[in-house]
């Protein structure tokens, strides 16, 4: 090995002094020398196996470069001239006799006129540095010869430091880095091709200024035996020798290249027969070490020949023994071979590559999950992901231009077309209907595999499985396939690709639909009334009502899981804006407007002038925005009524034929909840009132369910409260929506459980909401958030005046307690302020029977609702105006 | 109906239990627990286990060792899940006892007990592995939404999984907090889950980015304003088991010895008597032995078939 004396004063003197020298005139390049990366020129470099006359000369001289030469002569560098530098290799033809430690090869005889078999005529190339005098061109400032083991270092950009074979320490301090590098590269050639001895080491200052670094750029390197019969010591020293190389690039990448010419993983594993044969347990784990070590040097080639058909067997048997647990073996092998998942294919394919590629990458999740998962750290595994994506990707891009899927896909359409398909017709029923489950297997494993692809590639991907008809998949799946295993699967594929981008799925529908269309000359995709016939499923529907229907007829809890998330995504108005991987939809403009709730104040129910009024937008802005819009609408008409169904109380018929059991409502009343706060609110409120539903909820409050989905209802009125919108509050007061949840209270008061804990949070909400504000400096500031608090002060209001022996007994709840303090202030402060305005007309100008659909649409009910609007906004002001003076007064 | 005594005895062995199994496990789980309080009592004498991290075979020695269910009451500190090679089975395993022995067993929400973290460490892919889709993450998420923020052992120690919150000076506050939801970024819920003691003077930044650092100031006003004498949490790894910090104010109990297999650190509980004395009982990472639950290699095996 190579020892790094380098720290030596005298060299880190001339170090300095050469850099104030040469820091003057010459910019430093960063180039980065040659470091051992090149390989086509490079040799392998184990003198025990390779002939050190191998020689194939490929080093050339080089240029002239600019140099000042100095010698050490009593500890001190002397400065000899400064002169031009050329790397020189002069060959001369000797007659030599072949050194004993040559002989295990012949050499290659260059000179073709040898005539005696023992004595060869070699040409034996001689490397040298020469400096020549600028000013005396003749004149020879330095000659020296690269040979021995003579270690040169290059300190920083501009210098080589070495002593030569007679113990001269002498330095060249270059120009520029340019010249050094030139001469550095030249160095390393010698070494690779004919002085395998020497070495070039760069020695840099450390990135935090105390000492330095050195690296290997070129040397002497040991390498394992590549004997065929291996022994105890041989592995010893392999693992040693493997353990050390994996310090510098330069050694790491040549025992890399060492590893793939010549084999020795095979080497290893045929050994390995023999050991396992032997039961020689020392040598097993020494194997099983090797493997690991290899394994750490991260490199592609040499993962990928370990999970290839030839090697995954002999890799996976030498990593059962484990020197972690020496006295135990695994059963890699048995697993593999016999319990494990197999291969299968739905429909052969020729393409043997790609069924390779498959294999391999299966095989590596199954290193990393399995064989080696208490060996790799988050450090040493990227290199393993990454190449399982390279696989997955590879994968993706074949299935797509193969006709292979187009044959999965065939499996689901409807008969008549397949009497046709060669493939198909000839299956049983039984054949067809196990197909058809491997096939949504397969499509569900593909889908998931694609799940880490760049997103461009998985848009693609998607792309090609929608246009491939996938909903006639889903169509069977839902329709005719009992398993709700195979149910699951198909959810979950659908899953993945709604949240991927869902504007995918609906703009291929959209697509298919306008080509059918094209036929009817009236056709107007801007025409949103177009698609409004009632009762009417337009195509982009398609999926939310599919959906909906498992949801509310399927039993299995997994499925609905499933169904939910699936909802969630499709009815999620930022993942319709963001959630695509392409950026083809702009996030500004209207639909920013779209989801924005300040709008909360238009006229209640005048959905359509708010249409309009932005469908002129629309149309300047980008069709896919207004796609977006007519989904929205399209989900209100035709799938909202089904899906909450169960929450939709008809007045006139009060009677539900369907029991929906608990476990299910929490699912729709968690979804009510979402579309309440997540969607437009024009259009969510509309539906939620004039459906009743509210009324709904607060009936789920009561006793008649179980406690979690009581208190999943609970949520959703807060939640609803937590929007501080008029509209809401004054149909929950006027509905006496609040009662069921006081009852609920009631019964929990003296329990410490999540019910008092989810009821005391609704106090909290309204409490705090109802705070004293503190008098800012800008008094419009304050006179906007004082404002928004009218909703809450109104709420507690009416609670404390409906519920106020029940409250009364709950003061040591704090927030009660806040709540009814907070009540006195204002009642107060009211009071103060006397004739003008009291509390109780703010409740007397809420209708007390509840609002009816009639009332809402028609002329009437819209003006009286305004009336109540400017009554409210009046009780805002005098409330705040009052409130706000009492507050600074405390 | 279930067999609780059979589910336990099979994920002792570290057996898959059948989808639908884990369902009824979760909703009766889930029944158990909305009863129960944000901050639960708890009575002497009691066992406080910390962090746990899907080593089933540590959590069998901590019972162990321990005295088990039969022997005496347990507090558990959250953190059942990810990292380990039996994040389902662990966390199965104390639901099952609860169910079994409600008055005996408390469990606590940890940071790693939301949809969010068990996404990324381990307990998701976990579940995918070993039944080829979500649903049982999913049945687990929500019954760790039901879990107790916090417990009191004998009104005079505070267990909690993080540590404290600006936003709460007295118990009472805690008990105002609807916790049946996903783990805030911010408030009171998401301190007591993420904050950790510190050599500061008052409130820092926490670098885990979320929950704060708080001191002995902290410590010391929370301990006065409740009238308790030690808080117990966990969170931290402490290659010793346990450290008591602030004069004994506080402790951080660590129950996964050689965490994630590789850290070598050894684990402890902490036993409280009548008396409120405090016992450590030290344990080691048990040692892998192969066909007896903790294999060499995990139950990571992959269970489906692939195809083309």
């Amino acid at each position: 090995m190579i020892t790094l004396d380098t720290n030596s004063p005298s060299k880190q003197a001339i170090l300095k002094m050469m850099q104030r020298e040469s820091s003057g005139d010459c910019e430093m390049e960063g180039d980065e020398i040659n470091n051992g990366n090149n390989k086509e020129n490079s040799h392998l470099m184990n003198g025990e196996h390779i002939n050190n006359n191998d020689i194939n000369i490929q080093v050339n001289n080089t240029d002239l470069k600019r140099v000042k030469v100095y010698v050490l002569e009593d500890n001190e560098w002397k400065d000899t001239g400064t002169g031009f530098c050329m790397g020189k290799i002069a060959t001369e033809t000797s007659m030599a006799k072949i050194a004993t430690e040559t002989t295990e090869t012949t050499p290659t005889p260059l000179n073709e006129t040898s005539a005696n078999p023992n004595v060869t005529k070699l040409v034996k190339p001689k490397a040298f540095l020469v400096v020549s005098n600028e000013e005396v061109p003749n004149q020879v400032l330095l000659e020296s010869k690269l040979e021995g083991n003579v270690e040169y270092q290059r300190q920083e950009e501009t210098l080589i430091v070495w002593k030569d074979v007679e113990g001269h320490d002498i330095a060249l301090s270059f120009e520029e880095s340019v010249g050094c590098d030139t001469i550095c590269n030249f160095i390393v050639q010698v070494q690779r091709n004919f002085e395998r001895n020497i070495s070039l080491v760069a020695v840099r200052s450390s990135d935090t200024g105390v000492g330095s670094v050195h690296e290997i750029i070129a040397g002497p390197i040991s390498l394992p035996s590549i004997d065929q019969k291996q022994t105890t010591p041989t592995l010893m020293e392999a693992l040693r020798i493997l353990n050390g190389n994996t310090v510098y690039d330069y050694l790491k990448n040549e025992t890399v290249e060492f590893v793939l010419k010549n084999k020795y993983i095979d080497l290893l594993i045929n050994y390995f027969h023999e050991a396992e044969e032997k039961q020689c347990l020392k040598d097993l784990l020494l194997l099983s070490s090797i493997i690991k070590t290899l394994i750490l040097y991260n490199n592609r080639d040499i993962i990928e020949l370990m999970v290839d058909d030839a090697h995954i067997m002999g890799i996976i048997g030498i990593l059962e023994y484990d020197t972690e647990f020496p006295t135990m073996k695994a059963n890699h092998r048995s697993y593999l071979e016999t319990s494990g998942p197999s291969f299968k294919e739905v429909f052969p394919t020729e393409n043997n590559d790609l069924k390779e590629i498959i294999k391999k990458c299966f095989r590596l999740q199954f290193l990393k999950d399995v064989v080696l998962v208490r060996f790799f750290d988050d450090g040493n595994i990227n290199l393993v992901l990454d190449i399982i994506l390279d696989f997955e990707t590879c994968i993706i891009n074949f299935l797509q231009m193969d006709p292979f899927l187009t044959r999965i896909m065939n499996l689901y359409e409807p008969q008549d077309k397949q009497e046709n398909n060669e493939l198909i017709s000839i299956l049983t029923e039984t054949e067809l209907k196990e197909k058809k489950r491997d096939g949504i297997k397969l499509l569900h494993q593909c889908v998931q595999m694609s799940k880490n692809l760049d997103l461009s590639d998985k848009t693609k991907f998607y792309r090609y499985l929608i246009q491939k008809d996938l909903f006639n998949v889903l169509q069977y799946a839902f329709n005719i396939e009992t398993d709700s295993n195979v149910r699951i699967m198909a959810t979950d594929t659908i899953i993945t690709i709604i949240e991927h981008d869902i504007l995918l799925i609906q703009n291929i529908q959209h697509e298919k639909s306008s080509n059918t269309d094209n036929s009817d000359p009236d056709h107007d995709e801007n025409d949103i009334d177009n698609s409004d016939t009632p009762g009417k499923q337009t195509e982009d529907m398609k999926l939310l009502s599919i959906l909906s229907t498992i949801l509310l007829t399927d039993k299995s809890p997994g499925l609905r899981e499933q169904v939910v998330q699936a909802l969630n995504t499709l009815l999620h108005p930022d993942g319709c804006i963001n959630g695509n991987g392409e950026g083809e939809y702009d996030s500004d403009g209207m639909l920013s407007n779209f989801n924005n709730n300040s709008l909360m104040d238009d006229d209640y129910g005048d959905e359509q002038k708010w249409f309009n009024s932005t469908m002129d937008m629309a149309r300047e802005i980008d069709m896919n925005d207004l796609q977006l819009k007519r989904y929205f609408k399209n989900f209100y008409d035709q799938i909202a009524p089904k899906l909450f169904a169960p929450l939709i109380s008809n007045i006139s018929t009060d009677v539900k034929n369907i029991q929906y059991d608990d476990y299910l409502l929490i699912h729709i009343v968690k979804l009510l909840s979402f579309i309440s706060t997540e969607h437009n609110r024009i259009m969510s409120r509309k539906f939620i009132l004039e459906n009743g539903i509210l009324n709904t909820v607060s009936k789920l409050v009561g006793r008649d369910h179980i406690l979690q989905l009581r208190l999943t209802a609970v949520r959703a009125i807060k939640n609803i409260v937590s929007l501080n919108d008029k509209y809401y509050y004054r149909y929950m007061i006027s509905n006496n929506l609040f009662d069921s949840m006081f009852e609920l209270l009631k019964n929990n008061i003296n329990k410490d459980n999540l019910a008092n804990s989810c009821i005391q949070d609704f106090f909290k909400i309204i409490s705090t909401n109802c705070a004293p504000i503190i008098p800012s400096t800008n008094e419009n500031n304050t006179t906007e958030t004082t404002q928004l608090k009218s909703n809450f002060l109104l709420l507690s209001k009416y609670l404390v005046e409906r519920f106020n022996d029940l409250l009364i007994q709950f003061d040591d709840l704090p927030f009660v307690k806040a709540l009814l303090i907070q009540n006195e202030i204002i009642h107060d402060g009211i009071l103060d302020k006397g004739e003008e305005f009291d509390g109780d007309e703010t409740l007397e100008n809420i209708p007390t029977e509840p609002l009816t659909e009639e009332d809402q649409i028609t002329e009437e009910a819209r003006d009286e609702t305004h009336d109540i609007e400017m009554t409210s906004v009046e009780t805002d002001s005098s409330v705040n105006q009052n409130g706000k003076r009492v507050y600074s007064e405390i | 109906m279930i067999n609780i005594e059979q589910i336990i005895e099979l994920l002792k062995l570290g057996k898959l239990i059948p989808e639908e199994t884990v369902y009824s496990i979760c909703l009766k789980a889930q029944e158990l627990f909305i009863q129960e309080a944000n901050v639960s009592h708890v009575d002497t004498p009691v066992t406080i286990c910390g962090d746990i991290h899907g080593q089933l075979h540590d959590l069998l020695t901590l019972f162990e060792k321990s005295g088990g269910m039969e022997n005496t009451r347990y507090i558990f500190l959250g953190d059942f899940v990810d990292r380990g090679f039996y994040s389902l089975e662990s966390f199965l395993l104390l639901l099952c006892f609860k169910l079994r022995y409600p008055d005996r067993v408390t469990l606590i929400r940890g940071n790693h007990e939301t949809r969010q973290i068990t996404k990324v460490y381990g307990f998701y892919d976990e579940i995918l592995r070993k039944y080829g889709n979500s649903n049982v993450w999913r049945y687990c998420c929500e019954v760790f939404d039901y879990l107790s923020l916090g417990a009191i052992v004998d009104n005079q120690i505070f267990c909690v999984h993080g540590g404290l919150s600006p936003d709460v000076s007295t118990i009472n506050e805690i008990r105002a907090i609807d916790r049946k939801q996903e783990v805030p970024h911010e408030g009171a819920m998401c301190d007591l889950l993420w904050s950790d003691p510190d050599d500061v003077d008052t409130w820092s930044l926490s670098p885990r980015g979320a929950g704060f650092l708080f001191g002995k100031n902290e410590v010391n006003k929370f301990l006065h304003e409740n009238g308790f004498d030690l808080i117990a949490r966990a969170h931290q790894l402490v290659m010793e088991g346990y450290k008591e910090m602030f004069d004994g104010g506080l402790v951080t109990v660590w129950s996964a010895p050689n965490y994630c297999y590789r850290c070598g650190n050894i684990a402890a509980v902490l036993r409280i008597d009548d008396d409120m004395s405090r016992n450590y009982t030290i344990f080691e990472a048990v040692q892998p032995q192969d066909s007896v639950g903790n294999a060499i290699i995990p139950t990571k095996k992959p269970q489906m078939d692939y195809f083309l």
